[in-house]
């Protein structure tokens, strides 16, 4: 009988909080105010951020230039694809009519996001169709479409101090780039020589130079190190997209920024773009505390915040009228 | 093949003993019994097999095939394999376990052993070797191993006892007797092993009551019917050997004939799950088709183009055939809406609630130290909906002990307790019990709580000694003593051992009895009665006396019997008595006792003589014999003197009534299906206030005919809708019409009726043109009681009501014979700490206790359905939420299949960074439920309330309207109303609420909170479409506040952030941000480990993204993570900040609002306040409920007493009286008279069971 028992105890369940399902839980506590106020507390955060944003991204002086279009001639010149290799340059005078703190400039081009990511390394090949391999069957390098179709355009910037002698506005075209994809995600082939370390490989199809002849001035911006190849390759979410091309080296009469003035872009035209009835521009514009926010971000704060106010008011409303029928209620 | 062909051809069954060879030929089943579903070689195949039958299962097997091809695979294979090799792994070897066992207790069953009589020898043979035509030998208390045909007993003239519980559920011992030509064969080897008789009889089938053969044995015949045969799963009692010849076995039994089939069981949310599946594959068709001819169209006006700017025209596509590409690449994408981890983690849920059934410490029934169990792990949530409990009687409502409660002596009333005022009052701990040790023989477990019965006895009043002499001596009950020399009944009828039991301790003892004489110790002295004559009890006569002539020479006739039949046998002179008596009946009826009427007549010598004369005439009359006896009986059943009554309490199970009571407010039908009585069955009805004296009508079907069945039936039903009816009848009225109007006069019948129908009549009204009546009738009524019903018709009933009323069923039982029942039912539930396991095996839950169906329901099956619904709404919202941002990127990216997220993301999202919060809430959560003063709600509850509209139930039942329940599937509104309303009232911040015992407790007092399960409201297509809707929009923020942001944007420092990487870790952070805020607002009862689970699991995203994006990583592998210093970039930016706080904020809010503003648009406010009001009015005392006894109408037990005919001639002829020094063969005589006789075995079980009575209890086994 003893032994029954002492099974018996073993049986019974332990009483534990968590096999009884009696956990202590928490619940915060909140008034009903509480709860109004913390609604009316989101709309006043937001409409008070949409109107900040709102007031910055105005702040923004931005100058968009489209010129395909200008440089109708050149895009003409580069719909011929076997062309490629003359070259074709445009000029675009325009008028900057107040002061511009520019801190960079920026080019923007229409086109399409692509499907294949970046391989950094020259000999795989796996995901880089159909851009692996050139038709002798040596590999490219870089491979794949997205390098392939690399924005090969020169733009420079000219300023007329004068009536006549233009002056070309110094750009730096350091610091366009991640650090982390400049410094750990492409990485040259370790070899003393650029050109050696790409033997046996061939330039991809669109490109006029081989990857280690790039940068002509700059033997350190070659390879898969060059600055504009990182950039294009940080692949756009969407097809419409702007890139960092250089920044403002605030010198000598820029210190303050772009004066106002002549200012004339010359633009060497490579890229071709209305093939695929592409647009290319170019813009020149100032950055704001959040960067170069859009209005989309204001407006929309803005928007939600209105709501949110709005709901804010209803469920006040209801609030009160409920506390009415209470009365009511308690009367009957 | 040919095997199960030659079964379907068997007409009939040619058997001859001892002549395997011959009955060979047959090739009929032998008596091994598979109850497994695999074995070793078959299992893999039948198993996967089965598997990939769950939709879910075939959809991820389909989506890995595509996956599989390289031209459209836009996701790593190993995100499907993985998961579904490891889910159909896991159900494997859950299946696998469950089979193992099911070969183990085949096993066991299979390898018992039983002695066969081979070669003239007694060989111990296994169960599984044993064949038809073979002879074998039982024991006493052993199980019968096969249906066996009686050959030879150790009783006198081959009778044997049987008990055939874990058949029929009856408790009561029955007699078999063997032909008398081969009971001379007695235990004789050699001339049993010459027996060469040969069986033809009918083939195996499942009427467990019938039986007809014929034995052809030495040229002459003998007919055989069911009191020949003993069948499997019954246990030899009372007597120590027999010897019978196997006509069925194994699966021709009558037992495995009579087990329903084990069949897969799904949940109702399984199944709605399945449809949900099919219809988000349609959804996915549909999305890719839109995608694949956008890719089609954009193939063709642009991307030729854009191909030629890049100079590749080497890998020009076919636009159309790139759309086909696209389409199953956009397929494997969005799959994710149904994702594989939402079936682990259901599983896992599941078995979590399992878990907490296994570890209720209040469903441990200490006195048996039994824990409730969950013996299958898929079911828990259909615990919530069960619309109809279907319960055995025996064993599951009630203990099965009798105990003498009251009796009614001369007009006076003994038995009731009452308190210094005269007051009626409970049984309380504080009353003694009348203490019996005076008399030694008392047995000690018999308590009676009036102590004037006693000091009656004590005064000597002689009325009281003639009604304790007359329950000492109008009996069946035969008496032994055991080697203690304790005085042992031995009763066929728990009600007579209930009462010869109490004489015994009033000081009448019943010692002994031979064919002839009584003895019984009166009050110390003994005192020998010559028992003259013994009419037996039948159905009709509803009574039984005996004439006895005492020491004195008087002789007297003792009585006892139905009242409404007594009463008409009554001397004139005991009208006034009568009516006093009369009273008491009621009173004690009302109780729910089953009662008994008792008189005495004295006779003098010469009627007696002359009446003996005649009687022994009309017995040796050939023709219209019993006519003559019965008209002898009543002839001197007449001018009887009325001595009181008795009340016999079926004990009932301990809180029975109170579990009923609640479970009917919880909207649970219960149905009675037993192989009992109808008037024990009806008693038992009204003893747990099932069937009431309010009761508009009870309806008794009892027909025996299939005529006389519709007749009945349209009679009731006629009674229950009225002229309404009858009078649409009249007029052509088409279907549809009369479909509504049949809802409409469901809607109209009000007040309680109740259905009381037998196993005859349910034979007839299971026939398809009838059972949409019965049907009809019995779902109008309150309550169904099913009587003398087989397994086979229980499984029917339960099936019945499952397929025609698309309602979910609860059966619980406990013996062999509710087997078939709990497997049809949803979901069984096994009584277990029985003996007999067979149930429990059979069962999905089992418990020791009735009552624990209370919490298993109330509490676990709401809570559980309750965490279900809530997981699931959750997470189809979040995966709609996750998936559909592809959809819309699709319109970005040339339709090219494109990911938005990392693949890393994809994976890992499902399973490592969303997966956790939603288990807790799955698995801990509970219901917010009011308290019952609103005070105690505190405002957080309020906000919980707002934030959860999609599980708004439990004040809605509370403050709402437990009546009308259209009115809450119109407006399901009217409850967050109400909720709102709640929570306005305590502006005032309650204490911190301790959320321990309130949450089950209230559950348990508010059955009504347990309907929404049965309407399915929590969720169902509605709740899924909302879900959906949510989900989606959800993801339209999700995309489209980053893409409107990202538009031509620039960094702080002038780089880029709107690169494809950077957007598509915006989108990842804001997405688990947005479902993390979410499921904060979903989760009503906030544990630790809701917490460490909701924030963990954003710390975890956050601190997998950097190490995911580190340095590091990348130059480990540089191909697998390419995302290298992403997150380090993004996530420093203001921007990016910016972003995901407006995108967590846009798709929070609105919900929360619009969830707010819902309640504003119910229309009838006050009506709600009104009915709120009514239902707090209603709930409040139900708290307080006890079992009423404030009955006092006229209903009154017709006959209780679970008795059969026939023992009577048995006493009289001395057939089952063991002669002092029976003649025994040699080699038997060792066994019988050995000290484990069955005397004794009977003691050690019953001394096993803890509860009062265990010597007269008839062991259920």
């Amino acid at each position: 009988m003893k032994r029954t028992s002492e099974d018996g105890q073993s049986k019974l369940p332990d009483n534990t909080a968590l096999k009884q399902q009696q956990l202590p839980a928490y619940r915060l506590q909140l008034s009903a105010t509480g709860v109004l106020s913390c609604f009316f507390a989101t709309g006043v955060f937001c409409l008070g951020m949409g109107i900040i944003l709102i007031l910055s991204a105005k702040s923004i002086k931005e100058i968009e230039i489209k010129y395909t279009k200008i440089c109708g001639n050149c895009a003409k010149l580069r719909e011929d694809a076997t062309n490629f290799d003359k070259e074709c340059t445009c000029s675009i005078p325009f008028y900057l009519s107040e002061t511009m703190q520019v801190k960079g400039e920026r080019e923007e081009i229409q086109a399409y996001t692509f499907l294949f990511t970046v391989s950094s390394c020259i000999q795989d090949v796996g995901n880089c169709a159909p851009f692996s391999k050139s038709h002798d069957g040596t590999p490219i390098a870089p491979c794949g479409a997205i390098a392939n179709s690399i924005f090969n355009d020169t733009i420079i910037l000219s300023y007329k101090l004068n009536s006549s002698i233009p002056i070309k506005v110094p750009m730096l075209r350091s610091g366009i780039t991640w650090w982390t994809d400049k410094y750990v995600k492409f990485q040259n082939p370790s070899s003393i020589n650029l050109s050696s370390a790409f033997a046996g490989t061939t330039k991809p199809p669109c490109w006029a130079k081989p990857v280690y002849e790039l940068d002509g001035e700059d033997p350190g911006n070659n390879g898969f190190l060059n600055d504009d190849f990182i950039v294009w390759m940080r692949t756009a979410a969407f097809p419409t997209f702007k890139k960092l091309y250089r920044r403002l080296n605030r010198i000598q009469y820029f210190i303050e920024g772009l004066p106002a003035g002549n200012y004339s872009f010359n633009i060497t035209y490579n890229f071709p773009v209305t093939r695929f009835k592409g647009e290319k521009s170019v813009v020149l514009s100032t950055l704001t505390w959040s960067g170069g926010s859009s209005l989309f971000l204001g407006l929309v704060y803005t928007v939600t915040g209105a709501v949110t106010w709005l709901a804010s008011f209803s469920m006040m409303a209801v609030h009160l009228t409920l506390k009415d029928r209470k009365v009511l209620f308690i009367q009957q | 093949m040919f095997c199960s062909e030659k079964k379907s051809l068997e007409v009939e069954r040619i058997v001859k003993a001892n002549d395997r060879e011959y009955n060979e030929k047959f090739q009929y089943a032998d008596n091994r019994i598979h109850t497994s579903k695999y074995s070793i070689l078959t299992f893999l195949p039948i198993n996967l097999f089965e598997q990939f039958q769950k939709v879910a299962n075939a959809y991820f097997l389909f989506l890995l095939l595509l996956q599989l091809i390289p031209e459209i695979s836009s996701l790593t294979w190993f995100t499907t394999i993985v998961p579904l090799v490891l889910v159909i792994t896991m159900t494997a070897v859950k299946d696998a376990t469950d089979d193992y066992f099911r070969h183990k207790s085949d096993n066991q069953v299979n390898n018992r052993l039983s002695e066969v009589l081979l070669d003239s020898k007694l060989q111990n043979e296994k169960w599984m070797n044993v064949k038809v035509g073979d002879i074998i030998k039982l024991e006493n208390n052993q199980f019968v191993a096969a249906d066996l045909l009686l050959l030879s007993s150790s009783e006198p003239h081959g009778l044997c006892y049987i008990e055939t519980a874990e058949l029929d559920g009856e408790t009561n011992l029955k007699v078999r007797h063997a032909l008398s030509v081969t009971s001379e064969l007695g235990a004789d080897f050699s001339r049993l092993a010459k027996f060469d008789g040969i069986v033809v009889c009918e083939a195996p089938n499942n009427k467990l009551d019938k039986f007809t053969g014929v034995l052809s044995w030495k040229d002459s015949k003998h007919s055989l019917n069911n009191e020949n045969i003993i069948l499997r799963g019954c246990i030899l009692r009372n007597t120590s050997w027999c010897f019978g010849m196997v006509i069925f076995a194994g699966p021709d039994t009558k037992l495995m004939q009579n087990s329903g089939k084990t069949k897969f069981k799904r949940t109702s949310i399984d199944r709605l799950m399945n449809t949900l599946v099919l219809w988000i594959f349609g959804f996915l068709v549909c999305l890719g088709i839109i995608l694949a001819i956008g890719n089609s169209i954009w193939e063709n006006q642009v991307g030729d183009q854009f191909r030629t700017f890049l100079f590749w025209n080497e890998g020009k596509k076919n636009s159309l055939f790139s759309g086909f590409l696209t389409f199953w690449s956009y397929i494997i994408i969005l799959n994710t809406v149904v994702p594989i981890s939402l079936y682990v983690s259901m599983e896992v849920i599941r078995l979590g609630h399992s878990y907490f059934i296994n570890w209720d410490r209040k469903m441990y029934y200490s006195g048996k130290s039994t824990p409730a169990e969950a013996r299958t792990t898929t079911l828990n949530e259909e615990l919530g909906q069960i619309e109809y409990v279907f319960s055995d009687k025996t064993g599951t409502l009630t203990q099965n002990i009798m105990t003498f409660k009251k009796c009614s002596i001369n007009g006076k009333i003994y038995g009731e307790v009452r308190d210094d005022m005269g007051q009626k009052t409970d049984i309380t701990k504080k009353n003694e019990p009348v203490d019996f040790s005076v008399n030694p023989q008392a047995d000690r477990t018999f308590q009676f709580f009036d102590h004037r019965l006693m000091e009656s006895v004590k005064l000597g009043d002689s009325k009281v000694y003639e009604f304790l002499r007359l329950l000492a001596l109008c009996h069946t009950v035969m008496s032994e003593e055991n080697s203690a020399g304790q005085l042992i009944y031995q009763v066929q009828s728990p009600d007579e051992g209930a009462l010869v039991t109490a004489a015994r301790n009033f000081g009448f003892i019943f010692k002994s009895r031979t064919p002839e004489t009584i003895t019984v110790e009166e009050l110390g002295t003994l005192v020998t009665y010559q028992l003259l004559a013994f009419l037996d009890f039948n159905n009709i006569r509803k009574r039984m006396s005996v004439i006895v002539r005492n020491p004195e020479g008087q002789i007297k006739l003792y009585s006892k019997g139905a009242d409404t039949i007594l009463f008409e046998k009554l001397h004139p002179s005991n009208e006034d008595l009568l009516t006093l008596t009369t009273d008491h009946l009621s009173e004690f009826a009302g109780e729910g006792l089953r009662t008994l009427a008792i008189a005495y007549r004295d006779l003098d010598d010469k009627y007696f003589k002359e009446w003996h004369q005649m009687l022994e005439d009309a017995n040796a009359l050939m023709d219209e014999r019993d006519e003559r006896i019965a008209g002898l009986y009543e002839e001197i059943e007449r001018d009887l003197m009325l001595l009181g009554a008795t009340a016999v309490e079926d004990k009932l199970q301990e809180g029975v009534i109170e579990t009923i009571t609640s479970l009917s407010l919880a909207n649970i039908k219960i149905w009675v299906l037993t192989g009992d009585k109808q008037e024990t069955a009806i008693n038992i009805g009204y003893a747990c206030n099932m069937l009431t004296d309010d009761m508009n009508d009870v309806f008794i079907i009892a027909g025996n005919t299939a005529v006389e069945v519709r007749e009945e039936l349209r009679k009731a039903k006629e009674n229950l809708f009225g002229q309404n009816r009858s009078s649409s009848n009249g007029h052509v009225v088409f279907e549809k019409q009369q479909l509504e109007l049949d809802s409409v006069v469901e809607e109209t019948i009000t007040g309680d009726y109740a259905l009381v129908i037998n196993g005859h009549s349910l034979a007839h009204a299971l026939e398809s043109d009838v059972k949409n009546d019965l049907l009809e009738l019995a779902c109008m009524c309150k309550t169904v009681v099913c009587c003398r019903v087989t397994p086979l018709q229980k499984a029917q009933v339960v099936e019945l009501v499952k397929n025609c009323r698309n309602a979910v069923t609860l059966a619980i039982g406990d013996g062999a014979n509710d087997v078939s029942m709990i497997k049809s039912a949803h979901i069984g539930v096994g009584i277990s700490g029985q003996e007999g396991l067979q149930a429990v095996l059979a069962s999905d839950y089992s418990f020791a206790q009735f009552r624990y169906l209370q919490r298993l329901l109330l509490v676990h099956g709401r809570w559980s359905y309750f965490r279900m619904c809530k997981f699931l709404c959750y997470f189809f919202y979040k995966n709609f939420a996750f998936t559909l941002v592809h959809f819309w990127f699709g319109f970005f990216c040339g339709f090219s299949a494109q990911t938005v997220y990392d693949q890393w993301f994809i994976t890992l999202f499902n399973i490592v960074y969303t997966s956790l919060p939603v288990l807790a809430m799955g698995i801990f959560d509970q219901p917010l439920t009011g308290r019952g003063s609103t005070s105690n709600i505190s405002q957080w509850d309020f906000l919980k309330r707002i934030c959860q509209c999609s599980s708004w139930d439990p004040i809605q039942q509370v403050q709402g309207h437990p009546t009308s329940r259209k009115g809450n599937l119109v407006c399901p509104l009217s409850s967050c109303l109400c909720c709102f309303f709640f929570g306005c009232f305590c502006s005032t911040p309650g204490p911190p609420v301790s959320s321990v015992d309130v949450s089950d407790q209230s559950s348990m007092d508010y059955p009504q909170l347990y309907e929404p399960g049965q309407l399915n409201l929590l969720f169902n297509k509605r709740k899924f479409f909302i879900c959906m809707a949510h989900g989606i929009y959800t993801s339209l923020a999700l995309f489209f506040i980053p893409y409107g942001a990202f538009h031509n944007v620039a960094g702080e420092d002038g780089q880029h952030i709107a690169d494809y990487q950077s957007f598509a870790v915006t989108m990842a952070t804001s997405l688990v941000i947005v479902v993390s805020v979410q499921i904060a607002l979903d989760t009503s009862y906030w544990t630790v480990i809701n917490h460490v689970f909701i924030w963990g699991s954003v710390a975890t995203y956050f601190s997998i993204l950097f190490t995911m994006h580190s340095n590091g990583i990348f130059g480990m592998f540089p191909n697998q993570f390419p995302f290298v210093g992403n997150a380090r970039h993004s996530l420093t930016q203001k921007c990016i900040w910016l972003v995901i706080l407006l995108t967590t904020v846009a798709s929070v809010v609105p919900v929360v609002v619009l969830r707010f503003l819902k309640m504003d648009l119910c229309p009838t406010l006050s009506d709600r306040i009104r009915q709120r009001q009514k239902a707090q009015k209603k709930a409040r005392p139900l708290r307080s409920r006890r079992p009423q006894t404030r009955r006092s109408s006229s209903r009154r037990s017709g006959y209780a007493f679970a008795h059969q005919e026939g023992y009577g001639e048995l006493i009289t002829s001395g057939k089952n009286m063991r002669a002092k020094n029976p003649p025994l063969t040699s080699g038997l005589e060792k066994t019988l008279y050995n000290s484990t006789s069955w005397i004794e075995n009977f003691c050690k079980k019953t001394t096993d069971t803890v509860s009062s009575f265990s010597q007269d209890k008839t062991v259920k086994l």
